[in-house]
């Protein structure tokens, strides 16, 4: 009787939509669902052959003159004011560490510069030309993560 | 050197000969109801409670009594409240509202209010996600969510009553300060100091949450709300004191905001408040005293109506908000009984003003200052080391103490009538300071300053101390390894309550500053504690553990709950995660 309850609850819901594309992933009908050329690499997959990706490349990857000026671009659009100085954490989460909420290559960088993300970071779209957001990108891919582990020998 | 007016104590309050009996277990005053229905406790926001089952010889015997995780890890500033039969508590972002019934075993929820806070404000806000408390009045509990709105909600019910948008987040408004209510005014501030805001508070109505008045800390007179016929500034004369004290529209970005603590004088019917940092902390960029940022103003509540302000720190260079709490009390002062405010303020100085005028009557360091060497009592203003100001054109400038933490923060102090000190966390650190250009984007920080801390003089990086305004001396001081960043609380039972920043949560002698008794709490502290009568007729007191605010912020790797989020450890205090780790948790002890 409960769990019959559950299973109502859960109809129509996005959890519920997932099983039944799993349950039917043979069927045509159900592969024409899948938005045929998205993907995103941080996203979980249910299975079946994923599409091709849309791979953006930061056309300056590497190039340590760059990354410079993103680094001055980072500072210039207040972005050290909540990531901090050399964007090792203040308000906002450090940036140098090597991990990334929402993904850590190339495009989702720079689609969380320019899109913004929910928890308070700006979107910088509007404002910075795609070129300058690829100059930001080059400076937060340039640091060398730092050790995770805290170890007691630190102290 | 003017010579420092002589000041000699008032006459001992009823409550004293109340709080003096000793007696273990005795039954706790009539003076005091037992409640804790207002963040400070009383409108002169002394968080003196009355209560004095729990003493000196008692508080060894002290023993948690309950304990509720929040299930938030934001930091958790602010204290309960205390209504009848009701504890109440507010969490840090998103602002859940707890109603824990304690006349029941394990004190269950009466109720929770869940509202919808907008998760942008996490970014928004500078200093972590923090939550200074509600307010109960007219069987409401009145509070902010920190994404601009201020709630009323059912005492009884949980129920919204209302709420209304005060803030707006997209231009860097948060609203993390407790509200205080006058007879049928709600009256609430903006905080964004470092985001470039325009400080304000306004007047909602208790019944609707109505906006009635807004005043701005900066602007037009209008704006202001200063009337020549009703602002009588005790150092200033002319219109436009806010305004023509900033470059050319430098007051719309100017920050003033109102994050910290409000009190009342019902017969002088005035609020005070205190008012943050101008913006950006650049001080090239806004020449002029910058009125009125760093400033303690006097409103009238009804009408929001600006009677007086004093600028503790004109044209700040160094982020020395002074949104500090103002803790009215009297004293004789040459010869004269006065109606005094006393403020500690992160500039280091503790002023003691003529809160009916504003007159300056002392400003004596409580921390070690080096910025100033004297505030000038006939003038009102600091005596300024020219070497310690700051600007992007002056490159670094080193070793200013205390830091732009202050000599104290966020952490309101305390006052006993018994003893008739005041008691309140200091950190003991400096900076150097180097401030660079900054461009206004809304929405993004305009601060454009590095600021480096080193531990001060003698090492220890904080300390509690009891000050006695007479002597503007120290009583006597309890040295910390971490700057403490918790409030005080005083009672009836000659004892101070305060938290540390490693999670220790402690009981000290009023009178000599013995420790009594300590208990791990499983966080940082920088909460405030409270003590209230539970419905069992005993004495307890509340604290919340979890570590945050500022400290949130620069303590390196005090977070597990972001596997995206890895910081190294703080240059000044590289150990503070060895001792605490984020963490929301509701603390009740007792004998």
């Amino acid at each position: 009787m409960t769990r019959l309850h559950k299973m109502r609850v859960s109809r129509g819901s996005p959890a519920a939509t997932a099983m039944l594309l799993l349950c039917c992933a043979s069927s045509a009908a159900a592969q024409q669902a899948v938005p045929p050329a998205v993907r995103y690499d941080q996203h979980v997959a249910v299975g079946g052959n994923p599409p091709p990706a849309m791979v953006p490349r930061n056309p300056f990857r590497g190039d340590s003159g760059v990354a410079a000026q993103g680094g001055r671009l980072f500072s210039g659009f207040n972005c050290d004011g909540c990531h901090g100085g050399g964007a090792a954490g203040f308000v906002g989460p450090s940036l140098a560490d090597g991990r990334w909420r929402y993904g850590g290559d190339d495009g989702a960088i720079f689609m969380s510069i320019f899109f913004g993300r929910p928890k308070g970071m700006p979107a910088f779209g509007g404002t910075l030309p795609a070129e300058s957001i690829w100059r930001l990108v080059t400076y937060l891919q340039s640091f060398q993560p730092p050790d995770s582990t805290i170890s007691t020998t630190r102290w | 050197m003017l010579p420092r007016p002589r000041t000699h104590r008032a006459l001992t309050l009823a409550i004293m000969m109340a709080g003096a009996t000793g007696c273990d277990r005795a039954p706790t005053t009539a003076a005091d109801d037992g409640q804790w229905t207002m963040p400070a406790r009383d409108y002169a926001a002394t968080r003196f409670s009355g209560l004095s089952e729990i003493t000196a010889a008692n508080a060894k015997d002290l023993r948690p009594t309950w304990s509720f995780s929040t299930g938030v890890l934001g930091g958790h500033e602010g204290q309960p409240l205390v209504v009848g039969s009701t504890m109440y508590v507010v969490t840090p972002w998103p602002n859940v509202l707890y109603a824990f019934d304690l006349t029941q075993e394990g004190y269950p929820l009466r109720w929770k209010y869940r509202p919808f806070v907008d998760p942008q404000a996490i970014g928004m806000a500078c200093c972590d996600i923090v939550n200074r408390g509600a307010f109960y009045a007219d069987g409401k509990i009145v509070f902010n969510l920190l994404d601009g709105h201020t709630v009323a909600v059912d005492a009884a019910t949980g129920r919204e009553i209302w709420k209304t948008r005060v803030g707006d987040l997209n231009a860097g408004e948060t609203t993390p300060m407790a509200p205080l209510v006058v007879k049928n005014r709600v009256i609430v501030g903006n905080a964004g100091g470092e985001m470039g805001v325009r400080g304000w508070v306004k007047g909602l109505d208790l019944g609707t949450g109505a906006i009635l008045w807004t005043g701005y800390n900066t602007g037009s007179d209008t704006d202001v709300l200063a009337s020549p016929a009703t602002f009588k500034p005790f150092y200033q004369t002319g219109n436009g004191l806010a305004l023509e004290s900033w470059p050319r529209d430098g007051w719309k970005h100017g920050g003033a905001p109102v994050w910290g603590w409000l009190s009342y004088d019902a017969e002088l019917d005035l609020v005070y408040y205190g008012t943050g940092n101008p913006a950006p902390y650049n001080a090239d960029r806004r020449p002029g005293d910058n009125r009125w940022a760093t400033s303690v103003l006097a409103r009238h509540p009804g009408d929001g109506s600006l009677r007086w302000a004093y600028q503790f720190t004109p044209a700040d260079n160094w982020d020395y908000d002074s949104t500090q709490e103002m803790i009215l009390t009297e004293l004789t002062l040459g010869g004269r009984l006065r109606k005094v405010l006393v403020h500690f303020d992160k500039n280091g100085f503790a002023y003691v003003l003529d809160r009916a005028t504003g007159e300056l009557l002392s400003a004596e360091p409580y921390v070690p200052v080096n910025w100033a060497r004297r505030v000038d009592l006939a003038t009102g203003r600091p005596e300024i080391d020219s070497t310690k100001l700051t600007g992007a054109t002056r490159g670094v400038t080193k070793d200013i103490c205390p830091s732009l933490e202050g000599g104290k923060n966020q952490q309101p102090a305390a006052y006993s009538p018994l003893t008739q000190w005041f008691y309140l966390s200091t950190s003991n650190l400096c900076m150097d300071f180097e401030a660079v250009s900054t461009t206004y984007l809304a929405g993004t920080p305009y601060v454009g300053a590095s600021t480096p801390y080193t531990a001060g003089p003698g090492g220890h990086l904080g300390a509690f101390i009891a000050w006695d305004p007479v002597t503007s001396a120290r009583a006597w001081e309890i040295k910390e390894p971490y700057p403490v960043w918790s409030g005080a609380l005083t009672t009836g039972g000659g004892v101070v309550f305060y938290g540390t920043l490693d999670g220790w949560f402690k009981a000290v002698d009023a009178k000599t500053g013995a420790p009594l008794w300590k208990f791990k709490v499983g966080s940082g502290v920088v909460g405030n504690p409270i003590s209230f009568r539970g419905p069992d007729g005993r004495q307890y007191v509340a604290v919340y553990a979890g570590i945050g605010g500022d400290w949130f912020l620069i303590s390196g790797d005090v977070r597990s709950d972001d596997p995206a989020d890895v910081r190294a450890p703080a240059t000044f205090m590289p150990d503070i995660a060895r001792h605490t780790s984020q963490g929301g948790i509701v603390w009740i002890f007792g004998l």
